[in-house]
């Protein structure tokens, strides 16, 4: 004899051997739970499945509670989403993990570098390359020139070197269009909806992309006769082979999208008119100009912004420069133009920098290939004054500086030695100290004091409805290429979201992430870094062809194998973040003492517990008792202390046969079959 | 002439053991006067222990109390010579005695007054009269529960169910075997009646528990005792073999039909044994950890039969009720709280002890009345009840009768009988803290609300009373009180949160004195609070000196002392040890 | 350091033959074995588990859970500092830090001679005599922190003269 009775108006028709949770699932209405399983008796441990009844006066657990005819149940109600994110917000904070690898998390497109590096690990190049393309396009341009934050935070740094992430996925890349098999885009039908992007380099390429894989349509303009922006025009060909560029362009491309090079706002389009013919805008124009260094003689002959040399460089042009040129700055741009004036024959180049190699923020391995190459690093110096003869540049005069106390970056802030200065004698200066937007041709209103454009960093719109932006040219400024990705990423997902009439904020997952230090890795045997293949400092010195070689199949593998999977196997599947993040929890709320337990209890050969990630919902143990019938797990101690474990004798190990069910029914990452890495080493 | 010395726990413990071996050894050398030497369970005036209580043949009761083994002598002498005036200086006086002439005693009938490892004794007061009338006269198991139903006897652990519907509900549960348990698992940290019953009345809980197990057809019954109480166990043991002896337990009871065993049951140290499911999983051999409901354990209890439990104070009022009739009982208390309630009144209390009043009572009358308020003429502040499942009543409140519903809508609950009694000088915040330390520490770990809800409760309060709290956390606490009262898997959880709350309901301003000035208004918790002596009142002696561990007073002989506050560790001994009220706490 | 006496298995084989066979005795079986070990030693456990066809797994999950096991043995006298309702209004945190300092030892530890363990344990009810503890069988009540540290300075004493009559 059924009964009838509704969930949040659905009506769900229930038999009497069925619960609430049993009936609903059937009527296809989720209630979340961590602790139910219809293999195992009911449980009623982790308090999701709470419910409120109308005239019932306490909430119900849906798990165990029989439905009755005519039951008004609620799944939210204020009561029972306080209890029901309580729950949650208490199962976050004693639970130690890390959701995703540091290495992800510290992309700022959040690259799945775990999951890449793992597929090529495992020989799966064409997934390696699909799964970046998830995060964004032209992956063999950027693994090459990317200065990898991926690779800052990456944890086998504790053991000995970070993994090469960045080489990798150009690896990946490179292997895919070796064997004849490129990524292709794969976009939704045509929604009609047309978007104009104003700027084709890395901000306003993904841009692309990513609104053609929506089904948009798709216009770039651009003011330089090619696409790839700074990619081709701020990096020299020595980094980044403008073939690699071009053929990743053109997978975009071949996405269906309408170009117009030369074409510049302000000048060749009106800002007005795009953003009326086209139902949305990106501004991507990215920042061109070189800051001045605001010091006397910036106006002789043989001073140029770093910046606009790159870029008549890759225009095609050969700019002459003297015998002695000194670049001014400290970051990837003053690298790229001092590497750049060795190679275009100055006997003597110098940068000029006002702090110390410690505090520069290139990569280093560019600061290491430029001193390789003969480039004088001038450390503690600034530049005070340009001066020349007949209008034309003949030396500087440099300050001489010392570090005093640290700034708000934290850095030791650089202060003048009084009185103690230097001269040296130049032919050329080129002024690498930052750059900026130059946003002729957009409505004044939309920018900020510093000249840039304002938008919300979260929906990245700026002050007028259909017009957004990404990339340098917004807020922050310029910055690293996959920066500039990322907020194109984020861009294109506000958009479309836009475009659809949705909510345009890009929502920022939480995710549960842990501290690390050396002494955790102690066991972990050491294997070090692939060394990248290249050209010697004498074979490169005189000439722009590319530097490295790239990894070979054999590195790659190697390489790969190194990847210590610190993000959680079971991400994916992991209902605790799936309702943690479904919920809007605050997991922070109740941060108090968390378990750190250092062994993690083996099971079997092939089943390792973490207890710092279990929930206690008891399903590993009571499977193994009721379904398996083995009770081959089980509960020790009680309150907080409560754990689940084979606290047993090892030939008792034995009698587990590894079938693996504890694994499937555990609905987080804290029961795992042996870890894939060993696994693959086993198969290598 | 019979002389009987009171040996419940805390009459050994305050050294009645002594004094009967001293008194046993002097009748044993000679007993002119034949005099017969006993014992009793706890009379309930544990602030007089050791008591020993002298009866002249006629019956005239001389009460002895405070005894030590020294004046064992002076007693033997006094009865054997006749002269038991000789025993004024050890007699108790008007005032005390009222601790017990204002009182109502149904439950505790029998203790203190009866040998409670004496079947004869307990038959000569009229013990076993009940079941055998069942027996006897054929009261069918609705005539039985109708009189607990009219009677009005309600669960006496805490919750309060009635008494009689969950026998209604046992008995027509289908199942050839039914279970009769008696929940002795007294787990509130401040309680202790079902202790007193058992050791000084353990004939009365059995025949309580016959008569339930008879009306719910039940035949099989288990004690569940706490571990902790030895002398509980033991005593509870003779008795059954007593009674089985005397054909009141075994087979065919007074020759009925009706058979029932009885069997004990010790637990393990648990207090989430108290609530009934998870007390079935450790007589069951398991964890304790508490089932769902439903099904309730009088559809599927004990190995998933047909089961009833109630607690010891419960069944310890049946016998009564059966001979007295349900109306005599329902004649006591208040509409909703029939008979009477024992209590257990300890703290800051002049006479603390074990007390059953009438329903009704005010909490007034038990603590000043009868307990004598508040020793060394400190302040009432507050009261205890229900222990770590209740709250503290404020002084506002104090005319608050002894009802279920009364007591619950002050935020604290009846209980099972835990009534701490609290002065200025207790810090409230400290004494929630104390409860969530608690019931985190015995949280079973099952459900998440309990398990981590109670932990970071703790947490908070921990910072709180180090003078760490910050803005937001009395909200933060209030949040999580409610989510867990309504998330929680069992009474222990559900309830945990209620020491919290009454404390933020009477007691905000006391958290909020710690929170936003760091200041502990009782003078209590350490962190807060320095120790200094006042000159104008410290006269030299030296004794806080020689009681200080860290060696942080310093001062010559007969001139005022001084604390170093860089080396004081807080411990208090100074504050003990001067008799002048030199050392002050700030 | 103590050395511990090798486990007799034997002993406990009294306890298994009246309660091996009877459902639900787990509870009561591990009571005398740390009746007759003073605490739970594993191999006991494992002994246990095969005799009464019990999971070692529902064993140690069972002597883990209630206060009273023990799975490391205790020193010669075991102190029960009761933490009850009566005792905390009455000062036992007094009482917890003097014993503590006098001997050395937190909750759940034992001195290094093997004589006092410190267990603190719920209510001993003994309410009206708080703040209370209990050595071995025997219960002091009415503690100060001076009186702590008499009654266990008098023991300390009475086993160190015990030794020397040896």
């Amino acid at each position: 004899m059924s009964i009838t009775y509704t969930i949040d108006g659905v009506k769900v028709v229930a038999e009497p051997s069925d619960t609430i949770l049993t009936s609903a699932t059937r009527a296809g209405v989720e209630i979340p739970t961590l602790c139910f399983d219809k293999r195992t008796a009911i449980y009623g441990a982790c308090g999701l499945c709470l419910v409120e009844v109308e005239g019932v006066p306490k909430l119900l657990r849906a798990c165990s509670a029989r439905p009755q005819e005519g039951y008004v149940v609620h799944l939210h109600t204020p009561r029972v989403d306080r209890a029901r994110k309580t729950a949650l917000e208490l199962l976050l904070s004693d639970h130690t993990g890390d959701c995703r690898g540091p290495c992800k998390l510290n992309c700022p497109a959040m690259t799945d570098c775990q999951k890449y590096v793992g597929e090529i690990r495992e020989g799966r190049y064409k997934d390696a390359v699909s799964t970046i393309y998830e995060a964004f396009p032209l992956p063999a341009s950027i693994g090459r020139v990317c200065p990898h934050p991926c690779e800052d935070a990456c944890r086998r740094k504790m053991v000995e070197e970070p993994i090469s992430i960045a080489f990798l996925k150009a690896f990946a890349a490179d292997k895919v269009e070796a064997d004849g098999d490129p990524y292709e885009v794969q976009c939704e039908p045509d929604t009609g909806k047309r978007v104009a992007i104003v700027g084709g380099g890395p901000a306003g390429l993904t841009a692309a992309y990513f609104l053609r894989r929506y089904g948009h349509a798709v216009t770039i303009f651009d003011k330089q006769p090619k696409l790839g922006g700074m990619l081709r025009y701020g990096i020299p060909e020595y980094r980044l082979p403008k073939a690699v560029l071009d053929r990743e362009i053109q997978i975009i491309l071949d996405a269906g999208v309408e170009v117009h090079t030369d074409t510049q706002l302000g000048r060749d389009i009106d800002f007005d008119e795009l953003r009326e013919q086209y139902d949305a805008v990106l501004l991507a124009i990215g920042a061109w100009k070189s800051m001045p260094m605001r010091v006397p003689g910036e106006d002789l002959e043989g001073v140029f912004g770093g910046i606009d040399f790159l870029e008549r460089l890759g225009l095609g042009e050969r700019p002459t420069l003297g015998e002695r040129v000194a670049v001014c700055g400290g970051g990837n741009t003053a690298m790229d133009c001092c590497r750049t004036a060795v190679r275009l024959g100055a006997k003597e180049v110098y940068v000029v920098y006002r702090r110390t190699r410690a505090e520069m923020p290139a990569a280093d391995i560019e600061i290491e290939e430029a001193e390789e190459e003969g480039v004088t690093f001038k450390f503690l110096t600034n530049p005070i004054e340009f001066y020349g003869e007949d209008g034309k540049l003949t030396g500087m005069k440099l300050q001489v500086m010392e570090l005093g106390e640290p700034d708000a970056s934290g850095r030791r802030r650089p202060v003048p030695v009084e009185g103690v200065t230097e001269d040296i004698a130049i032919d050329n200066v080129l002024m690498a100290i930052g750059q900026g937007a130059n946003c002729e041709g957009v409505t004044a209103d939309l920018l900020t004091q510093r000249g840039t454009i304002a938008c919300d960093e979260l929906t990245f719109r700026t002050g007028i409805d259909n017009v957004f932006a990404a990339g340098d040219v917004t807020n922050r400024g310029a910055g690293i290429a996959i920066q500039a990705i990322a907020e194109a990423q984020k861009a294109a997902l506000c958009i479309n979201n836009y475009l659809e009439g949705d909510e345009v904020r890009a929502r920022i997952p939480y995710f549960v992430k842990q501290e690390k230090t050396p002494e955790d890795f102690e066991d972990e045997p050491k294997q070090n870094r692939e060394k990248m293949p290249g050209l010697t400092p004498e074979q490169r010195r005189d000439n722009f062809d590319p530097i490295y070689f790239g990894f070979s199949e054999e590195q790659a593998l190697r390489e790969a194998s190194r990847c210590l999977e610190c993000g959680c196997h079971d991400y994916f599947d992991c209902r605790l973040i799936r309702y943690a993040n479904a919920f809007d929890i605050d997991p922070e709320r109740f941060a108090g003492e968390m378990h750190d337990r250092e062994d993690k209890p083996v099971v079997s050969e092939v089943i390792i517990h973490d207890p710092d990630k279990c929930v206690l919902c008891g399903l590993c143990y009571r499977i193994c008792d009721q379904e398996v019938g083995k009770t081959f797990l089980g509960l020790y101690n009680r309150g907080f202390s409560t754990v689940v474990n084979p606290m047993v004798p090892d030939e008792a190990r034995t009698f587990c046969a590894s079938c693996l069910k504890c694994v499937e029914a555990c609905p987080t990452g804290a029961m795992k079959s042996v870890p894939a890495v060993e696994r693959v080493t086993q198969i290598l | 002439m019979r002389i009987i010395v009171g040996e419940g726990s805390c009459g050994l413990a305050a050294g009645a053991g002594a004094v009967h071996t001293q008194l046993e050894a002097l009748i044993a050398q000679d007993n002119p006067r034949g005099v017969q030497l006993g014992i009793t369970g706890c009379i309930g005036m544990c602030f007089l222990e050791p008591i020993v209580d002298v009866y002249e043949d006629d019956g005239t009761l001389h009460r002895l109390v405070r005894v030590q083994a020294k004046d064992a002598q002076t007693i033997y002498d006094a009865v054997m010579g006749g002269n038991l005036e000789l025993l004024g200086k050890l007699a108790i006086t008007p005032e005390d005695e009222q601790f017990l002439s204002k009182q109502t005693r149904v439950a505790l009938r029998n203790c203190g007054i009866i040998d409670p490892e004496s079947i004869d004794d307990y038959l000569a007061h009229g013990g076993y009269q009940a079941i055998t009338k069942i027996l006897e006269t054929g009261m069918s198991q609705e005539d039985v529960i109708q009189q607990i139903d009219v009677a009005g006897l309600r669960g006496r652990g805490g919750a309060g169910f009635s008494t009689a519907f969950k026998w209604r509900a046992a008995r027509d549960s289908q199942g050839e075997q039914k279970y009769l348990i008696c929940n002795a698992d007294e787990g509130d940290p401040g309680a202790f009646m079902d202790r007193a019953v058992i050791e000084g009345d353990p004939h009365s809980l059995i025949e309580g528990m016959l008569i339930g197990a008879y009306s719910i057809g039940a035949s099989e019954a288990i004690v569940y005792v706490r571990a902790e109480y030895p002398l509980a166990i033991i005593r509870l043991r003779k008795a059954i073999e007593d009674a089985t002896a005397r054909g009141y337990l075994g087979e065919h009871i007074c020759g009925s039909d009706f058979s029932c065993t009885l069997r004990i049951k010790a637990g393990a140290g648990a207090f989430v044994c108290g609530e009934e499911t998870a007390l079935i999983e450790s007589l069951e051999g398991k964890r304790g950890m508490p089932r769902l409901k439903p099904p309730f354990p009088a559809q599927a209890g004990y190995w998933l039969k047909p089961s009833n439990i109630n607690n010891v104070e419960t069944y310890a009022n049946v016998a009564w009720i059966v001979s007295h009739g349900g109306e005599a009982f329902a004649a006591m208390g208040t509409e909703n709280s029939k008979g009477t309630k024992v209590f257990a009144l300890s703290g800051k209390i002049a006479r603390g002890g074990l007390v059953e009043v009438p329903m009704g009572t005010t909490l007034r009358e038990v603590i000043f009345d009868i307990g004598g308020g508040i020793r060394s003429g400190k302040e009432f502040k507050a009261v205890q009840l229900g222990g770590p499942s209740g709250g503290c009543v404020p002084a506002s409140k104090l005319d608050t009768v002894i009802d279920y519903n009364e007591l619950a809508a002050t935020g604290a609950i009846m209980g099972s009988g835990g009534m701490v009694v609290m002065d200025e000088t207790t810090c409230m915040v400290s004494m929630a803290r104390f409860f969530l330390d608690f019931t985190a520490k015995e949280s079973c770990g099952k459900c998440v609300h309990c398990r981590l809800g109670t932990k970071r409760m703790l947490e908070i309060l921990d910072r709180i009373v180090a003078g760490k709290g910050e803005q937001g956390d009395i909200e933060k606490l209030e949040d999580l009180c409610y989510a867990i009262k309504d998330g929680a898997l069992c009474g222990l959880g559900q309830t945990a949160p209620n020491p919290v709350l009454t404390t933020i309901r009477y007691f905000r301003d006391e958290l909020e004195a710690h929170i936003d000035e760091h200041r502990c208004p009782a003078g209590e918790c350490r962190d807060l609070i320095s120790y200094s002596i006042d000159k104008t009142v410290c006269v030299g002696c030296t004794a806080c000196a020689r009681q200080c561990p860290v060696g942080a007073i310093s001062g010559e002989r007969k001139s005022p002392h001084e604390i170093d506050p860089a080396l004081c560790i807080k411990c208090g001994n100074c504050k003990t040890a001067c008799r002048f009220g030199a050392v002050k706490v700030a | 350091m103590r050395t511990l006496a090798p486990v007799d298995l034997s002993l406990i084989e009294p306890a298994l033959d009246a309660y091996a066979d009877i459902p639900g005795s787990l509870i009561t079986i591990l009571q005398e074995t740390q009746e007759t070990y003073g605490y739970l030693p594993m191999s006991v456990m494992e002994h246990i588990a095969e005799r009464t066809h019990t999971p070692i797994a529902t064993i140690v999950g069972v002597a883990t859970f209630y206060a009273q096991f023990r799975l490391e043995p205790v020193g010669k006298h075991l102190i029960m500092l009761c933490q009850g309702t009566a005792c905390h209004v009455n000062g036992s945190q007094l009482i917890s830090a003097a014993v503590t300092d006098e001997l050395g030892i937190e909750d759940g530890q034992t001195t290094e001679d093997g004589l006092f363990s410190l267990k603190h344990v719920a209510c001993l009810g003994c309410c009206s005599l708080s703040p209370v503890m209990m050595i071995d069988d025997r219960t002091y009540g009415s503690l100060t922190p001076d009186k702590a540290r008499k009654i266990l300075r008098e023991l300390a004493a009475e086993d160190g003269e015990g030794d020397e009559a040896k």
